[in-house]
């Protein structure tokens, strides 16, 4: 063996030349040993040596296919061509075997080598579980689970079940008895938190924290959890002693989002996260990804490497949890909860699908398609898991869509963005003449009726359902003559109930229980707030402003809204929120440091049907009277409070003025001495030496000649 | 009832005074002309033409005879209030920022700006000097950056003749003994940003800091002892409690560079009534369009004056209901003799 240098310099040009007269003797002496062996000098290649198991990735073995008597007829070779067409699509194979038995049948498994291991785990993937037939359902796993199960330590004991760690009950907010609400405030960006229970005079602070959460805290739909954003993934936190309920590591997590009903948590981090972060994850698994965790088990459903950038939240779900969806090109992605699988193994093909939406309280699902040269552009309802479509309606001219649900899922309206003239220059299209349509599909209905209405304005810039309703409303025109319309869907067909003009609103938010509508103008219109009666003809019932507001947010229950200017939106001076009672009553200002959000605790749907609703308006004044008793005495307990309060202070002070009587009575000969003689302590020192003196100033000369 | 608008001043108002009598207001802006006006109508008696410079402070003695001003131009002026004519100039070489007579009007105390390399300086004056008071020489100077950080935002006289408090530029007050020296006796650290200015309560008892730290804070004047506390939403330019009513006014509002947006209601430039023992807000006047720099009680507590950076005095006459205003809790009853 020859141990060459390849660090040696070049020979010099003269020793180059001897070179091709006499040929030196590179051969070892006789008794020459190599001190460096094989495995060290060519570590690299060593590594690439064939192994005995190399190629074992690639193979994969199929169960359960269907047994045929191979010798009899061609039903056989009919099989293998099927099961080649199954598998063929994962890559080049290189190779088939079908073990058959002494009796002539196949023995009802097979082996399929790749050329490639990654296809190999593809098909894995893709084809294990899949159902032949009603009979036959393939278990596909790749050959070298041998090997992984063969070398299995002997003396493994199953895991011992974890004992239950109860959090106490995590709907004790709701327990409240009298029905006060949470809400959390986040200042200093986000990384201070304070948690209060609102009160009627007063918040009482539940829990105050510093360094919570990275990011921001979020609450779950229905009130349940807080979830907090931390360098290694999200916590989350309930129960009357604000445990940590859950922990879901997936590290620089910046987007996450529940499902309605709080079983699923679908995280994402945006950007791979380094080596030095995260040393336990393999390379694989530190690029970005969604991941589905199961929320009460912590278990990871499902984990999504997106390809292309997404628009978050990724995914839209059903109202029971138990469909999640993604539009994808030319398609719409659904996927079944528990599994995570695509529902029926397949996404439902839409050419040219815009934008899609679930209803909030059935398993509907609501799409468009754009225009595409002379196929009109369409509106789609479909019932999911049938796929069967309810209702469709064609549309013209379309240059945009926007559905918009019904929080109970009696209506959606479609505002349709219509033009008259279409322009083309190079990729952007420029549309002209614009007026919008509303498209309402009554759901309730039978077949599902649209009526349409038109509005001719420069643009729409909300369109808002009064919850438990049946009016929505709309912000149109722009800037500070903008136009607020209300319109009401009465038997099956939408009429144009008021129309405002010239109000300075940009938003609308209709309370939680419908009726009430606050009209606000955020931001550059400097934060105009109009509170309206939309059930008794539509009267102002107070028009104020909470300058700069930056958001707004109504409480679960209706009775309160919160104004707010956050330190997140941009303006540093005057953060603070305002709290409001429903009818525009300013009931308390809050201005912390730095403040940057508040968010109120959800609460979950209400369990009352209909009747109970009924059942409690009937008997509304009954109720109404416990409710002014109990509000007159927290609020003669409060007056209680701040007087005793005032007592303290006063009593305080009258000592403090005792003790300065004192020393003032004290000092007095010396203060009379330092002015002279004269006691200045009361103002008019010497009232004797004080004239008053009356003056006449004449202001204006005039000769006037007299008539001769 | 409609504010008496004066309007002797071509910039921003510095300092108001009352004289203890309460017919005149004395105000410094910085132009340079201080002005004396009438309380009564808001008339002018006159003004003191000398300064080359805004000024920053302004005060008079207790019978009302004499001046004081001091200036950016470095000087202090003494001047007869009677005639308005300039009696003494001393000259230094930076801004004088504060001045004070003492209790009885035989001391002045003024201070200076630490610029140019200057330290900030308490000088005192003994008017039973005339070499002092024609500018030859000082009674007693006392240095305050060595141990201090911050120059002399705010002085007063405290008890009576004996010593100065002084607020700094850091947020801290301190008391300088006069009769040992000028040797500090006490520091506090009251505020986060600096004083903007100080007042005594009719008899002197406590004493109120305004700064930039959105707060006023009320002290008890010997002992220095946090009393009470009015924290705001604005930087407090001057602060001053009522001679008759447990009342405080607060003024101030977002420095005029710092207002980004061109409304009135961003920088809030209300005066603002607070409660001395509740600490609750129970008023506000809306009036100047720029932060207001300083504000006085009248000595018989009826009316009030406020100047502004807008350049403009204004006199606030209270209304009937200002003194039938009750607090449920209060009981208002002077202590006897304690009228002082």
């Amino acid at each position: 063996m020859v141990t060459t240098d390849s660090k040696t310099e070049p020979l010099p040009d003269s020793e180059m030349e001897m070179e091709s007269d006499e040929e030196p003797d590179f051969s070892d002496p006789e008794d020459f040993v190599d001190q460096i062996n094989d495995e060290e000098l060519l570590a690299d290649l060593y590594q690439k040596r064939p192994a005995e198991a190399e190629g074992l990735e690639s193979v994969i073995i199929c169960d359960n296919i269907p047994v045929i008597d191979t010798t009899e007829g061609t039903r056989f070779e009919k099989l293998k061509t099927v099961l080649q067409k199954l598998f063929r699509p994962f890559g080049d194979i290189n190779s088939w075997e079908f073990p058959i038995g002494a009796d002539g049948k196949n023995k009802g498994f097979m082996f399929i080598e790749y050329r490639d291991a990654s296809c190999a785990m593809e098909a894995v993937r893709a084809l294990n579980g899949h159902k032949l037939d009603k009979n036959h359902t393939f278990i596909v796993c790749p050959f070298t689970d041998f090997q992984k199960y063969e070398s299995m330590s002997e003396d493994w004991h199953p895991p011992q079940p974890q004992p239950y760690k109860s959090h106490g009950n995590l709907s004790y907010f709701l327990l409240e008895p009298d029905c006060r609400d949470q809400f959390v405030v986040t200042f200093e960006n986000g990384r201070k938190v304070t948690m209060y229970l609102h009160g009627f005079q007063e918040d009482s602070v539940l829990l105050e924290r510093e360094n919570f959460s990275d990011l921001a805290v979020m609450w779950s739909p229905r009130g349940t959890f807080l979830a907090t954003f931390h360098e290694q993934g999200i916590q989350l936190w309930g129960g009357e002693k604000w445990d940590k309920v859950g922990k879901f590591k997936h590290y620089k997590v910046r987007f996450i989002d529940f499902s309605p009903c709080e079983q699923y948590l679908v995280t994402f981090n945006e950007g791979a996260v380094s080596k030095s972060t995260a040393p336990d994850l393999s390379e694989d698994e530190r690029k970005p990804c969604v991941i589905v965790w199961d929320i009460l088990t912590g278990q990871r459903r499902r984990t999504f490497q997106p390809s292309e950038e997404i628009m978050w939240p990724m995914f839209k779900w059903s109202h029971d949890d138990r469909y999640f969806a993604r539009q994808g090109e030319d398609q719409i992605q659904i996927y079944e909860t528990p599994s995570c699988g695509l529902l029926d193994m397949k996404s439902i093909k839409v050419t040219g699908v815009k934008s899609f939406s679930w209803c909030p309280t059935m398993n509907i699902m609501a799409y468009w398609v754009s225009e595409n040269r002379d196929v009109p552009a369409r509106v789609t309802l479909i019932e999911i898991p049938s796929r069967k479509e309810l209702r469709s309606k064609n549309l013209y001219n379309v240059a945009d869509c926007k559905m918009c649900w019904h929080k109970n899922g009696d209506y959606i309206a479609v505002k349709v963005d219509r033009y008259q003239k279409l322009k083309k220059e190079g990729n952007q299209t420029k549309y002209s003449g614009m007026s919008f349509n509303f498209e309402v599909f009554m759901i309730r209905e039978k077949n599902i009726p649209v009526d349409s209405v038109e509005l001719k304005d420069s643009c729409v810039t909300q369109l808002a359902w009064e919850p438990n309703g049946s009016k929505f409303a709309v912000v149109h025109g722009e800037g500070q003559h903008a136009s607020v319309s209300f319109y009401q869907v009465k038997q099956a067909s939408v009429v144009l109930m008021k129309r405002m003009e010239k109000k300075s609103c940009n938003r609308l938010l209709w309370s939680p229980n419908g009726q009430i509508i606050l009209l606000a103008g955020l931001k550059n219109l400097n934060g105009t707030l109009e509170f309206l009666d939309t059930g008794n003809d539509f009267t102002s019932m107070v028009a104020t402003e909470h300058f700069r507001c930056t958001d707004i947010e109504w409480d679960p229950t209706g009775r309160y809204v919160v104004t707010a200017v956050s330190a997140w939106a941009g303006d540093r001076s005057d953060n603070a929120y305002w709290i409001w009672s429903f009818q525009g009553k300013l009931l308390r200002k809050a201005a912390p440091t730095g403040y940057c959000a508040f968010l109120w605790r959800p609460r979950p749907r209400s369990l009352l049907t209909e009747e109970h609703l009924k059942e409690i308006k009937k008997n509304f004044k009954k109720y109404s009277q416990q409710f002014s008793l109990k509000d007159r005495a927290s609020m003669s307990k409060v007056s209680k409070d701040i007087m005793e309060k005032r007592q303290r202070l006063m009593e305080l002070h009258r000592a403090w003025l005792q003790q300065k009587h004192e020393k003032l009575e004290a000092q007095r000969s010396l203060r009379i001495e330092l002015r002279g003689g004269i006691d200045t302590d009361t103002l008019d020192a010497n009232p004797d030496e004080l004239e008053e003196e009356t003056l006449f100033i004449l202001v204006k000369e005039e000769s006037v000649p007299l008539p001769a | 009832m409609r504010p008496l608008l004066l309007q002797g001043h071509e910039r921003a108002i510095t300092q108001i005074k009352y004289n203890r009598e309460g017919d005149l207001i004395l105000t410094a802006a910085k132009d340079n002309k201080p002005n004396i006006f009438f309380s009564a109508n808001g008339e002018r008696l006159g003004n003191l033409i000398g300064h080359n410079g805004a000024v920053w402070c302004i005060d008079v003695n207790w019978d009302s005879t004499r001046i004081i001003t001091g200036g950016g131009d470095g000087q202090l002026k003494l001047w007869d209030l009677e005639t308005g004519a300039c009696i003494s100039t001393i000259d230094n070489t930076t801004s004088a920022r504060t001045c004070a007579f003492s209790y009885s009007g035989r001391y002045v105390m003024y201070s200076t700006d630490n610029t140019m390399g200057k330290d900030c300086e308490i000088r005192i004056i003994d008017f039973n000097d005339p070499q002092q008071v024609a500018g030859h020489g000082l009674m007693k100077t006392s240095v305050c950056t060595s141990t201090q950080k911050g120059k002399v935002t705010a002085a007063l006289w405290w008890n009576l003749d004996d010593g100065i408090l002084t607020g700094h530029e850091d947020g801290s007050l301190c008391i300088w003994d006069l009769r040992n020296d000028l040797d500090k006796i006490q520091r506090v650290k009251a505020h986060r940003g600096i004083i903007n200015d100080m007042q005594y309560n009719k008899d002197s008892t406590m004493v109120i800091t305004a700064s930039k730290d959105n707060s006023a804070i009320v002290f008890d004047s010997d002992t220095l002892e946090e009393l009470k506390k009015f924290p705001t939403e604005r930087p407090v330019n001057s602060a001053a409690i009522s001679p008759i009513f447990n009342h405080v006014l607060l003024g101030g509002g977002q420095e005029a560079r710092e207002v980004t947006v061109t409304s009135a209601k961003q920088g809030k430039f209300d005066a603002r009534f607070y409660h001395l023992i509740f600490e609750e807000e129970f008023g506000r006047v809306k009036d100047h369009f720029g932060p207001i720099n300083s504000v006085a009680f009248h000595p018989d507590g009826k009316s009030y004056a406020s100047g502004g950076e807008d350049g403009f005095v204004r006199v606030h006459h209270f209304d009937q209901t200002y003194f039938e205003l009750t607090f449920e809790g209060e009981d208002f009853t002077p202590l006897e003799g304690g009228n002082y």
